[in-house]
Parts: structure tokens; C-alpha cells; sequence
């Protein structure tokens, strides 16, 4: 019996047709709520982030899937396998998982070689020297270490320790890679040059996988779907074209990305998912047409998103509404004018055309596109 | 593990993987060596407790339950002035060795005195030796009767009688001070060395002088260092036996270590009012560590920043030569002079204070060390057997021991790691001889009693933390994901302690068991209290010699003991370097 056949033949996707089954996650640290009734699914051979800041509870759902940490009640479940539910005494050891991790540090352990390091998991599951060797040969050719096979630990660079590290994560062929910020400790020009290594790598191996991160570039580039976390509680889930156009509060608007928030109250809903929000800023009093977000009737209080590259700046009042305000700071960044313009109390961060020639001092005209102003929860 | 096991698990009904999840590796090491560590630190003190509380009759066989113990502690002849003694002689100590470990790191980390990297070893010789071998070296230098350097006093400058006597309580005083300076040393010499210098250079550029910045900002940095290792001299000076008990109890000065060794052995033996004075002599110490452990020592770790330094070296001139003849006659008092009075007396068939090169003979050698030879002394050869024996079983058990409590205490979190974390501090303030007298009468009606059992179950308990700290300032410098992702990749916690864990702490694992191996060949308070005919140690066996035979085959087998020590210095300065002394 083989691990392959015996475990496929378990490898069933839950009912929601998920591989990865996350329900109803409690950890509790002393008296804090670090993770806090969290529940997702992860399809087979899909790539999922959780992103959020420090201490937003990311690490620790990675750990409780990871089996590092006993969690104080949910379930998880991976391919079928129930691999912890508090509620029926049931704890599966972490070497029982079946889980390849790459960690903050790498962990690549000193007093080994790289390929000792990579063989390690192989041996650890009684597999033939033949193999093994043939194995380790092989993900090392792939993570692009295959010279380095004879080198210690310690002679490598940090990018390099990096890639020995996702090699003796795949090399067992795990049913489930688990990523603890691996790219953090990695200057800005190699960090930018992996996350495409290890998205690369990932999908040529079909690995499920779960990466945490606080850095909402990583994972906008990497990931199929994200799971933005704040203060132990998932805030929104979505693809990543998805979070960054349509997030559901101020706060994931915020965290991805830069946007203009301005607290506000529907005053007229319009159409189905449209609406007129009426925001004020120190005297000054606009009605914006917006689309509304879930749960956004009139009357309610709420708080208008809007990215920089969506408000349009001229110099011209072209007609229609639009909101006139006063150029603080331009700086020209070549593609286009980072600008700041005074409205009232509030300063809009504006990305205009480069062509449209601000500067500061000027008095300016803003014009919001109603398809991407959006009315979401305080 | 294998990959059927790992497919079978998952398999499980959910009824078996509780019962699984429950029994783990972890689970059961941890349960297992709290249970080992608990029982014995806590029994043998629990049981101190209990019996200083039981009252001798007169009759010498049935005990009452009352407080005449404590009552007699104040109204007996001796005691009182034994109490008066230990102090006198704990504080004498301490101002000694204050003196010497202060000036000698300030000299060795601070100034440009010459040869100062090469001073340092020999600084640290004497922290190795025994002290009591010491003592009994510093008898034959300057004893009130057979002194070496009086009878030279005496040919060289014509002095008439003695010039020097250490056979009282300023000799005691004296030896004990000169031996326990390198623990002063080695509190200060880390902060000193390892001082950020842009502190004294900011102090510098406000304008304050050389004296002034060394009083403003050099001194109160170290003085969390200085005070630990002023308390910790205090502590270990007033639980030492071996030096009060060869120089100023045969003349009339009592201590509380010889008055409770009398009370645990002796024609008038007392093990009931033997507790009750170690109560006394342990509720001291274990107050003045707590305050060591609780309050100075954490602020000793916030003058130094953990990097690498290059600290200001002070230029001392023409001084530079003084503060080297300083470290120079240091390390003649506690070194040179008693090796070689060691082996000057050992050569000789009777001592007389006088070299006489016709009559060296390596006899004194022959009857201590070859127990195969018809009169050899057998506490001698017996002593230098058994010490082997316990150094590497117990260097070994103990060090075991301290992987796994390390283990607990910086890989698991919990009221379990801290609950181990204080009980490895314990042992550590009680005196050896207060332990001994714990352990005696914890297990004198076992079968362990009178079997080498008992003196190594005492040396672990008083002395793993030794091993433990080694173990655990490797262990802090790893990270716990090198563990973890060993669990990750399938592997036990038992395979990950034996591949990962353990080769990563390997240099800390063996720098910490030679230095356990070195103490135990040189322990004599828990060894005296608890040896019988039979299984004498090594400085049992020059107890026994300094007792029952003369002062040239005591030598012998202390000039043994010293070189077998040294040896062992010499190796473990080759495997850990100087940072793993002060941990």
C-alpha cells in the first residue's frame, strides 16, 4: 500500500466542493480572541492568501492548519481528512498532516547539506535511497538549486535558502503547502523577482496552497483568492481583481491599495445597487451618485471609496457635478501627477494625467466616476 | 514514521485518534521528567522541612515533634559562634574576591596592561580548582607550624617566627576569596567587554573626564554584575566545607558547614538539629539568590546590547606595568604557589617545611593511585574510581535531563514550563552540604542509602541547572521553526529531537557536560555528608588523607585531582571558548 493510493482514494472534497475546510476557528491567547470564528475553503490546486496586518490572527489560522497550534474549537479538515476538531477530542500530530511548510526564517537546518535538508522528508517516510536521490535531484533542478545540491546551509544567500526551503516543502508531494511570510526577510528586488518564482512553481506542481502575508502587493500578484483578516475576524474574501474594485469596507479599502474614504449617509437609492450618498467635509456639502454596497439602504451611514486613479482632475469645469477644491502638493512622478487637493477638510489623493499639468496653489475641478465611487460599511 | 502509518492514522475512528492525541511523545517525556525533577528537588527539601521540626530524645532513638531544634540553634555552646563565623567569613570572602574579580576584568577588558589576552585562562584556573585543595596547599605555604614561605621568611630575610599564619579565619578568609574571584570576574568581564562605547564616548562629549564618566556611566552599568557576583561569592562562601573545615576548625573556628557535617556524621550525630541548621544556613541563601535571580540579574542584561564591541581601552602609561604585576601576583597566589607547593609536599616522605631534594620520592604517589599495589590506601584509590564513575554517569544523566527540561521550558508554553523554570533555580540556592543533608535524610531508609546511587542522584539535583543553562542559551539562539519544520515534514518529536534538536545543540550539550564532569570530580560538601566506607570520591579521599594520614600523601592525591582538573579545563576551553562560562 502506497501513500499515494491510500490517501486518494480519502481525497474527497467537502460538500461546499472544497479541499481545504476551515469552520468555525477559535484560538485563544490568555484573554485575547487572536482568531476568531474564522471559516473558509480552498479549492484543490488553488493558491489562497490571508492578508492582513501583524497580530491580525493570519499566522495563527496557519498555525492551527499546521498543527503547531491546538485550537480551542472549529474544525479543520484537508482532503477529506478531519485533522482537528476540539469539540471531538480529535488532534492529528503535524507529521501526520501530510503538510509541506515554508517558513519566515526558511528553517533550513545548518547541519546539513541542501540536499540533506530536501531528502529529509523523503527519509522521514522510509522512501528508497534510489528515489530519494532521484527526487531531491529533481525539485532542486526545479526551485533552480540543482548546483547547490553539496553546499551547508550556512553558505547559502537568503534567496537561495528560500528556494531550498520550498524545495523541501514539495518534495514529498504534500496535500496541502503552507507559507509563513516566506518572502519577507528578503530585500525589495528579490522579494518582487520570487513572488513570481514561487507562483510559477506552485502552479507546475498543483500544490493547494495557503499563504500569509501583510504585504497586499505579494498578494494581489500571487493568489487566486484573498482572505483580508483584521483583529482575528475575516473582513472580506475574494479574488484579487475583486478586492482591490469592489472591497466591502473601509477597512479592506484601506488595506489594499490607497483609496480616498469619506464617511457619508445614502440619502436616495436610486436603482437596484445604486444609490446618491451625501458627504460633507468642514462646510462643504456634495451629493455623489455611487454603487452601494451590501446593506446599504437609505438613510444608512456609510463611507465613500474611491481609488486615486479613478478621480479625474482638470483645470476646466467641464459641467455636470463635480467637486471644486484647491491643489496643495503635486509631484510629478513621470506617468502621472501625485496630487493632494483640499476639499473643505478633506484631501483627496488624486493620480492625474500627467498631461493635466498641476500644480499647486491651483484651484481644481474633481470628477468622480460613479461606476467606481462606492458606498461601503464604516 | 512510515508512510503506512501516516495513511493508517488518518483513517482512524475519531474514538482512537482522542485516545491518540492525548498519548503523544511530548506528552509523556514532559510528564515523566516534571515527575523526575519534581521529586527530586522538592522531596529532599520537603523532607529537610519536616525533620528540623523533629526533636531527638534524649535516648538517641525516638523523635518528638517540636521546635527545641531552632531553640537549640540559639542557646547551644557552638552554634551561635558557628553562625558569627560563617558570616564573618562570607563577608570577608566576598570583599576579596570582589576586590581581585573587579580590578583583574576591569585591567583585562579595559586597559592596554600587557599580555592581557593571554592573562585570562589563568585568571580563570583557580574557578576549576577545589577550593579545598586549596586550602590545604595555602596550610603548607604559610600554616602556622609548617609553612613554606615562613621557614623561606625565615632563611631568605631573617625573619624569627612566623611571618604568616593561615591556619585561622583570616586564612580562610583569604583562600576562600582568592578562589571564588573568577566568578566575580566572569559577571563583570561580559558587561565590560561587551559596553556599547558610544556610551561612555556620549559621556565624554557632554565634557565629563575619565573619572567622572568611569563613576557616572561605567560603574552604575556594571554594578548589576558586580552585585551578583558579590552575592553569589556571599552564597557559595557560606555553604563552602572543605576550607573552613582544613584550616580554622582544627584551631577553634567553627562554621555552620562543619557544625552540620559533625551533626551528620560525627560520634554525636544529630540529623535532626543537622536539618534545623541547614534550614537556617538555606533560608539565607536562597533569599540572597532570589534577589540575585529577580532583581540584578535582569539588569545586568540591559547594559549590553548583544553586539559585537570594540570597547574604549584605556591607556594606563607607565601603570600598565603595575596593573600587569597586579594580574601577575594573582595568579601566583592562586595558581602557582599552590601547585607547586602541592608537589614539593607530595614528593617528600614527611613535610617539614623545608625543601630537602635528597629525600623526593614518588612513594606518596604509588599508595594513593595504585589500588592494585598491597599498600595502597583504599579511600584514596577508591575515591579516584568512584569520582570517575559519578563524573560521567551523572555528567551524562544530568545533561539528558537538562535537554529535555530546556526543551519544555523554551519550546512549550504554559504553567508546566514555568513551574520547571523555577524548580531548576532552586537548586541552585541551596548550599551543597544543605542539599546533602536533604538527600540523607530523604533516603536513609531506602536501599540507596550507603550506595553510589545516593551521591549521584544528590550531585544531579544540586547541579543540573549548571547543565541546563549551557543547554539553554544554545537553545534561545535557535529558532523553533528549525523544530517545527521537522514536525512539518513528517518527522516525530522524538526523530526530531534526535536529527534536528539535538545536533543543533550539540556544542552547548558537551560545553555544558564537561563542565558538569569537572565539578563532580571536585565535589566534596554533598560527597561528605553522603559517602560511606567504600564510596569515598576524590576529595573525599583527601579528606581522608588530610584526616587520618599526613600532609604528603594528602598532597599526592590533591596534585592528582588538581591535574586531572586542568586537563579537563583545557579540553572544555577547546570545545566552548569563554562565552559558555558565564551562562
Amino acid at each position: 500500500m502506497t501513500a499515494g493510493s491510500s490517501v486518494g482514494a480519502m481525497e474527497n472534497t467537502t460538500a461546499a466542493g472544497h479541499y481545504v475546510d476551515v469552520k468555525g476557528l477559535v484560538k485563544w491567547f490568555g484573554a485575547d480572541r487572536a482568531v476568531d470564528d474564522v471559516s473558509f475553503g480552498v479549492p484543490k490546486g488553488k493558491f489562497l492568501t490571508l492578508l492582513g496586518p501583524s497580530g491580525c490572527g493570519k499566522t495563527t489560522t496557519l498555525m492551527s492548519i499546521a498543527g503547531l497550534h491546538a485550537i480551542d474549537a472549529g474544525e479543520i479538515r484537508v482532503g477529506g481528512v478531519l485533522y482537528t476538531a476540539p469539540a471531538e477530542g480529535i488532534f492529528l500530530a503535524p507529521e501526520k498532516r501530510d503538510i509541506g511548510m515554508v517558513f519566515q526564517s526558511y528553517a533550513i537546518w545548518p547541519h546539513m547539506t541542501v540536499a540533506e535538508n530536501v531528502a529529509y522528508p523523503l527519509e522521514i517516510r522510509k522512501i528508497e535511497r534510489s528515489e530519494i536521490d532521484a527526487r531531491v535531484a529533481d525539485v532542486l533542478r526545479l526551485v533552480g538549486l540543482g548546483q547547490m545540491a553539496d553546499k551547508l546551509a550556512t553558505q547559502l544567500s537568503g534567496g537561495q535558502q528560500q528556494r531550498a526551503a520550498l524545495a523541501r516543502a514539495i518534495v514529498s508531494r504534500p496535500r496541502l503547502l503552507l507559507f509563513d511570510e516566506p518572502l519577507s526577510n528578503l530585500d525589495l528586488k528579490l522579494r518582487e523577482q520570487m513572488r513570481l518564482e514561487l507562483k510559477r512553481i506552485q502552479h507546475e506542481v498543483g500544490i493547494t496552497s495557503i499563504y500569509v502575508t501583510h504585504d497586499q502587493a505579494e498578494a494581489l500578484v500571487m493568489s487566486d483568492e484573498i482572505i483580508v483578516m483584521s483583529k482575528g475576524r475575516i473582513q472580506q474574501k475574494g479574488g484579487p481583481r475583486e478586492i482591490y474594485a469592489r472591497p466591502v469596507n473601509a477597512y479592506v479599502s484601506n488595506f489594499i491599495g490607497v483609496a480616498n474614504l469619506l464617511k457619508g449617509r445614502v440619502i436616495a437609492v436610486t436603482a437596484p445597487g445604486r444609490g446618491n450618498v451625501e458627504v460633507t467635509a468642514g462646510g462643504r456639502i456634495a451629493q455623489l451618485p455611487c454603487r452601494l454596497g451590501v446593506g446599504m439602504a437609505a438613510g444608512a451611514e456609510t463611507v465613500i471609496s474611491v481609488r486615486p486613479e479613478n478621480v479625474e482632475a482638470s483645470r476646466q469645469n467641464g459641467g455636470g457635478p463635480c467637486l471644486e477644491g484647491e491643489v496643495i502638493q503635486a509631484i510629478f512622478l513621470g506617468n502621472c501627477i501625485d496630487c493632494r487637493v483640499r476639499w473643505g477638510e478633506f484631501e483627496w489623493k488624486v493620480m492625474a494625467h500627467p498631461r493635466a499639468g498641476l500644480k499647486a496653489g491651483e484651484k481644481v475641478y474633481l470628477r468622480l466616476d460613479p461606476e467606481h465611487t462606492l458606498a461601503v460599511q464604516p | 514514521m512510515t508512510v503506512q502509518t501516516i495513511s493508517a492514522d488518518v483513517g482512524q475512528s475519531p474514538i482512537s485518534s482522542r485516545w491518540r492525541s492525548l498519548v503523544t511523545q511530548e506528552a509523556v517525556a514532559t510528564l515523566i521528567v516534571s515527575v523526575i525533577v519534581a521529586a527530586a528537588v522538592i522531596l529532599p527539601l520537603f523532607t529537610l522541612v519536616v525533620s528540623s521540626f523533629q526533636v531527638l530524645d534524649s535516648g538517641g532513638f525516638d523523635t518528638t515533634w517540636g521546635l527545641d531544634n531552632y531553640k537549640t540553634l540559639f542557646t547551644d555552646r557552638i552554634i551561635p559562634k558557628a553562625f558569627v563565623n560563617t558570616l564573618l567569613i562570607s563577608a570577608g570572602s566576598t570583599v576579596v574576591a570582589t576586590f581581585f574579580g573587579v580590578s583583574l576584568a576591569w585591567i583585562n577588558a579595559r586597559t592596554n596592561s600587557p599580555g592581557r589576552d593571554r592573562m585570562e585562562p589563568f585568571n580563570l584556573i583557580p574557578f576549576f580548582l577545589s577550593p579545598f585543595v586549596g586550602a590545604i596547599a595555602w596550610h603548607n605555604l604559610a600554616g602556622g607550624k609548617t609553612g613554606l614561605l615562613n621557614s623561606w621568611a625565615h632563611d631568605f630575610l631573617g625573619v624569627h617566627g612566623n611571618l604568616l599564619n593561615v591556619d585561622n579565619i583570616y586564612g580562610v578568609i583569604w583562600v576562600t576569596g582568592l578562589f571564588f574571584s573568577p566568578l566575580v570576574y566572569l559577571f563583570v568581564v561580559g558587561s565590560l567587554r561587551r559596553m556599547d562605547p558610544s556610551l561612555e564616548d556620549s559621556a565624554r562629549t557632554t565634557g565629563a573626564g575619565l573619572l567622572r564618566t568611569a563613576m557616572t556611566v561605567t560603574l552604575p552599568l556594571v554594578a548589576p554584575g558586580i552585585l551578583s557576583g558579590a552575592i553569589i561569592v556571599f552564597v557559595t562562601s557560606a555553604g563552602d566545607f572543605g576550607v573552613p573545615f582544613k584550616l580554622c576548625a582544627p584551631y577553634g573556628w567553627q562554621t555552620l558547614t562543619t557544625q552540620i557535617f559533625s551533626k551528620a556524621v560525627g560520634d554525636d550525630a544529630n540529623q535532626y538539629l543537622g536539618a534545623a541548621m541547614s534550614m537556617a544556613l538555606g533560608v539565607i541563601t536562597v533569599f540572597l539568590i532570589w534577589i540575585q535571580q529577580s532583581y540584578i540579574a535582569p539588569r545586568s542584561f540591559t547594559t549590553v546590547t548583544g553586539k559585537g564591541f570594540r570597547p574604549n581601552v584605556i591607556d594606563l602609561g607607565g601603570w600598565k606595568w603595575l596593573a600587569f604585576a597586579f594580574n601577575l601576583s594573582f595568579i601566583l597566589f592562586a595558581v602557582v604557589l599552590p601547585i607547586f607547593c602541592l608537589l614539593v609536599v607530595s614528593l617528600h616522605p614527611v613535610w617539614q617545611a623545608e625543601i630537602i631534594p635528597s629525600d623526593l620520592t614518588l612513594h606518596n604517589y604509588e599508595k594513593t593511585l595504585f589500588w592494585w599495589r598491597p599498600d595502597h590506601i583504599q579511600a584514596a584509590t577508591n575515591g579516584i574510581v568512584n569520582s570517575f564513575i559519578l563524573a560521567f554517569l551523572g555528567a551524562t544523566i544530568a545533561m539528558i535531563l537538562s535537554l529535555v527540561v530546556s526543551y519544555m521550558i523554551h519550546r512549550t508554553r504554559g504553567f508546566g514550563s514555568r513551574l520547571l523554570d523555577f524548580l531548576c533555580v532552586v537548586p541552585v540556592g541551596f548550599p551543597g552540604i544543605v542539599l546533602a543533608m536533604g538527600v540523607l535524610v530523604t533516603y536513609i531508609k531506602t536501599p540507596i542509602y550507603a550506595t553510589l546511587w545516593i551521591i549521584l542522584l544528590g550531585y544531579i539535583t544540586r547541579f543540573f541547572p549548571y547543565g541546563q543553562r549551557n543547554v539553554s542559551s544554545v537553545m534561545l539562539a535557535i529558532s523553533e521553526e528549525l523544530d517545527q519544520s521537522s514536525r512539518m515534514a513528517g518527522a516525530s518529536w522524538f526523530t526530531t529531537l534526535r536529527r534536528i534538536t539535538i545536533p543543533l545543540l550539540k556544542p552547548g550539550i558537551f560545553a555544558g557536560w564537561v563542565l558538569l564532569f569537572i565539578i563532580f570530580l571536585r565535589e566534596l560538601s554533598m560527597s561528605i555528608i553522603l559517602y560511606t566506607s567504600g564510596t569515598e570520591t576524590l576529595s573525599v579521599g583527601v579528606y581522608y588523607l588530610t584526616n587520618y594520614e599526613n600532609e604528603t600523601l594528602t598532597s599526592a592525591l590533591s596534585m592528582v585531582q588538581t591535574v586531572v582538573l586542568l586537563v579537563c579545563v583545557f579540553v572544555f576551553r577547546r570545545v566552548a571558548g569563554r562565552e559558555a562560562l558565564t551562562a
